[in-house]
């Protein structure tokens, strides 16, 4: 296992070390709270971030498997298109935005517009998450153990939100559908596999009301 | 307000093949994008139905097989009627019948400040003598990043292909888009709707996908842009191209993201840019994942990581408030602006806000160039005009203006055979540009359009040659303001050049330029951008 330590280096500098040292081998990156963009566009390997990470860690993850063991700054796993993300602790503004696939999972809460344009990832919120959750998803998952806040699953096109908390209000364009067996079977999949203490029997899903939900 | 009761639409039933034999020919309404001909199925017979509602394009009379079809511009009712001209009271009933807004596509029409109050000023013994176009050399070459990236692009000519996506164009029009610019050595423009694969090799010269074998020199360039919808966007797409583009906004519709309608959205489209079949595509009016410059900033931060250092970094800016935003942009890590102004094309948007939002391109020029004067960039991060250039004239004044390059968007539509009927929403384009339907994209050949695209180019960079060298220059680096003259009192109002027989900017530039006269605000602001937010 190689370590980097990123104080008191750049982005460049820190990225490329990580580059270089991912064959075969998990990377452990310290002192990195201070660099936005870390893990940038990665393709492959294992990713451990001891302590915080700074904004956009993980962005544009193309397959590697990134795991942040404290918190994370605003725009987690940003435009994530293979690979997962996983945050120990709790995360900023932008979690999981304009995602394509691939998995993200949030051990404590979440900001306001988590999974905003989500296109087609897996993304799970242990805790709570901020208002705007899920704005304007157009494929995929979002799964919020916790509770959300305002508008939440604004403007739902496609895709599904399930909730196992409660909201402080929902979105334009959503229904409430009732759980199948088969959303209860994959929430119990993904607990499993993470080791979320949720029991999706209680949970409620959300999808839109309709496909083409706005005035032109 | 739309273009409508402004034309009048005249069949000769003398010879008209319908009106002779009735059932055998429909081409004027199989063609016409606004149903002004319809035919009765019952009869055969077809009828001038709907004569308000030709907008003058004449796409009926290029393929009436008889040559039969006249459409003449009315009367000027804007000076008779105004403001409630026929137009102005159609558009309340459509409203009033249908509770929905205007949509249309193209750019704006009816007249806006533009070039076209600007002319050029000839070299001769006051100044440096002319060159001779046919026996010295112009150059003509634009670099971009050749001091913050690994692989500048090198235009030969100074003109790129504003971004149109897939989806708005057809794949036709995107491959030939990319053929032209490999021709002559320009730059293409994935636009914001994902990566047609095609472009990738076609835009270099090649002819293959593993790029062995190339076809046109000298090989152009494929930008690729990164924008608030983020459709069909990965790591490797961003790694497909030569630049990266990140699209803030456009002239077409500044504050709006873009529109395609669900209609657009086929199987093809929805692949490349990663949406359902028939979902409209609607891309935010912002980045959710910016809030800041420092966000921004690291943005531009990490795109120069993902793709290695390699390629130049992009901004592409509407037309609002040009030295602030030329501003943020440069603080941002911008290698090349892109600002396109209120004449820019855009395939479907709220006809109000094609119409009635934003500044005209030769307002956004002066602003923009001091920006880049005060920062201490001017000609080093490039200026690329857009908005409304259709020749070698109009990029030599934006060039002069200070621009560093020009890029054409609706003129490479016009130059692909679109008669600019404004319906590129619809997705029935009879010229196979903007349509999705396998009917009339067959109509299109990319290698003809391509060849059609590259004459253009060739076309206006000798025009640009002619004009350059005519002022005294060898190259376009060396055109300044005092090679133009505004020609009426707007003109230079609005751009500070100096006004013909006046030989002098107006004395409102004079205050703000410390009596200098020429190009651009006086210093507006000593607190960057950055400080104030």
């Amino acid at each position: 296992m190689k370590t980097i330590d990123a104080k008191n280096k750049d982005l460049k500098s820190v990225n490329r070390s990580l580059k270089e040292s991912l064959n075969g081998q998990p990377v452990v990156i310290k002192n990195a709270t201070h660099i936005h963009g870390l893990a940038a566009g990665l393709k492959h390997g294992e990713v451990e971030i001891k302590g915080s990470a700074g904004d956009y860690v993980g962005v544009l993850n193309d397959g590697a498997v990134i795991k942040i063991m404290k918190n994370a700054g605003k725009y987690t796993a940003d435009n994530m298109t293979k690979g997962t993300v996983i945050v120990s602790g709790s995360t900023e503004f932008g979690t999981a935005q304009y995602c394509y696939g691939g998995t993200v999972v949030i051990y404590g809460d979440s900001g306001d517009f988590t999974g905003t344009m989500n296109k087609g990832a897996a993304i799970i919120i242990a805790g709570d998450v901020g208002s705007d959750a899920g704005t304007y998803m157009l494929k995929g998952d979002l799964i919020i153990a916790g509770n959300a806040g305002d508008h939440f699953a604004n403007y739902l096109i496609r895709g599904n939100v399930y909730i196992g908390g409660t909201w402080k209000s929902l979105g334009n364009n959503t229904k409430i559908e009732p759980m199948t067996d088969a959303d209860i079977a994959k929430l119990r999949a993904y607990f499993e596999t993470y080791e979320i203490d949720a029991n999706p029997v209680v949970f409620k899903k959300i999808v839109a009301a309709s496909e083409k939900p706005f005035y032109k | 307000m739309a273009v409508i009761g402004a034309f009048c639409v005249s069949v000769n039933k003398e010879i008209c093949l319908n009106a002779r034999m009735p059932g055998k020919c429909a081409t004027c309404a199989e063609v016409c994008p606004h149903g002004v001909y319809a035919l009765d199925r019952a009869t055969g017979e077809m009828e001038v139905v709907n004569f308000n509602a030709c907008v003058g394009c004449r796409i009926c009379t290029e393929f009436c097989p008889e040559n039969a079809i006249r459409i003449n511009p009315a009367e000027p009712e804007y000076i008779s009627r105004y403001p409630w001209t026929f137009a102005a009271i159609e558009e309340v009933h459509y409203k009033s019948q249908t509770g929905e807004y205007l949509l249309r596509g193209f750019g704006t029409h009816g007249q806006t400040p533009n070039f076209d109050m600007i002319t050029v000023v000839p070299s001769q013994i006051a100044s440096a003598a002319p060159l001779d176009k046919y026996r010295e050399e112009c150059d003509m070459q634009v670099v971009i990043g050749e001091d913050t990236c690994e692989k500048p692009v090198v235009l030969k000519q100074p003109f790129v292909w504003a971004a149109m996506s897939f989806g708005a164009l057809s794949k036709e029009a995107k491959m030939a888009l990319a053929i032209g610019a490999a021709m002559t050595g320009i730059a293409t423009n994935t636009g914001e709707g994902g990566l047609v694969p095609e472009e990738a090799w076609l835009a270099r010269g090649f002819t293959d996908k593993e790029m062995t074998r190339k076809k046109h020199d000298p090989g152009g360039y494929l930008i690729i842009q990164w924008s608030t919808g983020r459709w069909g966007v990965s790591v490797d797409y961003l790694n497909s191209g030569d630049a990266v583009e990140v699209k803030i906004g456009q002239g077409a519709k500044p504050g709006m993201g873009g529109h395609l309608l669900g209609a657009k959205v086929t199987e093809d489209v929805s692949r490349v840019r990663g949406v359902p079949v028939g979902s409209d595509a609607l891309s935010p009016c912002r980045y959710y994942d910016v809030q800041t410059l420092d966000d921004m900033k690291r943005m531009v931060a990490f795109l120069r990581d993902v793709t290695e250092y390699q390629v130049p970094i992009f901004f592409k800016l509407g037309p609002s408030r040009p030295y602030a935003d030329v501003a943020a942009c440069i603080e941002a890590g911008a290698d090349a602006i892109s600002i396109d102004g209120l004449v820019g094309g855009t395939g479907c948007s709220p006809d109000i806000v094609t119409q009635g939002v934003g500044i005209p391109t030769i307002a956004c020029l002066p602003p923009a160039v001091q920006a880049l004067k005060d920062y201490g960039v001017h000609r080093k991060v490039k200026l690329i005009a857009l908005g409304g250039i259709r020749n070698g004239l109009d990029a030599y004044k934006a060039m002069a203006l200070g621009a560093d390059a020009v890029g054409f968007g609706s003129a490479a539509e016009v130059a692909l055979g679109c008669r600019v009927c404004y319906a590129c929403q619809k997705g029935n384009c009879p010229y196979g540009i903007t349509s999705q339907k396998p009917e009339y994209r067959a109509r299109l050949d990319p290698i003809e359009g391509g060849k059609r695209l590259a004459n253009f180019i060739h076309a206006c960079a000798e025009e640009v040659k002619i004009l350059t060298m005519l002022s005294g220059h060898g190259s376009i680096k060396d055109l300044t303001t005092e090679d133009l003259r505004a020609m009426d009192l707007n003109t230079a109002a609005i751009t500070g050049l100096k006004l013909c027989g006046y030989e002098r900017p107006l004395p409102i530039w004079d205050s703000m330029m410390g009596g200098n006269g020429g190009n651009g605000h006086k210093k507006m602001e000593s607190k960057k951008v950055s400080e104030e937010r």
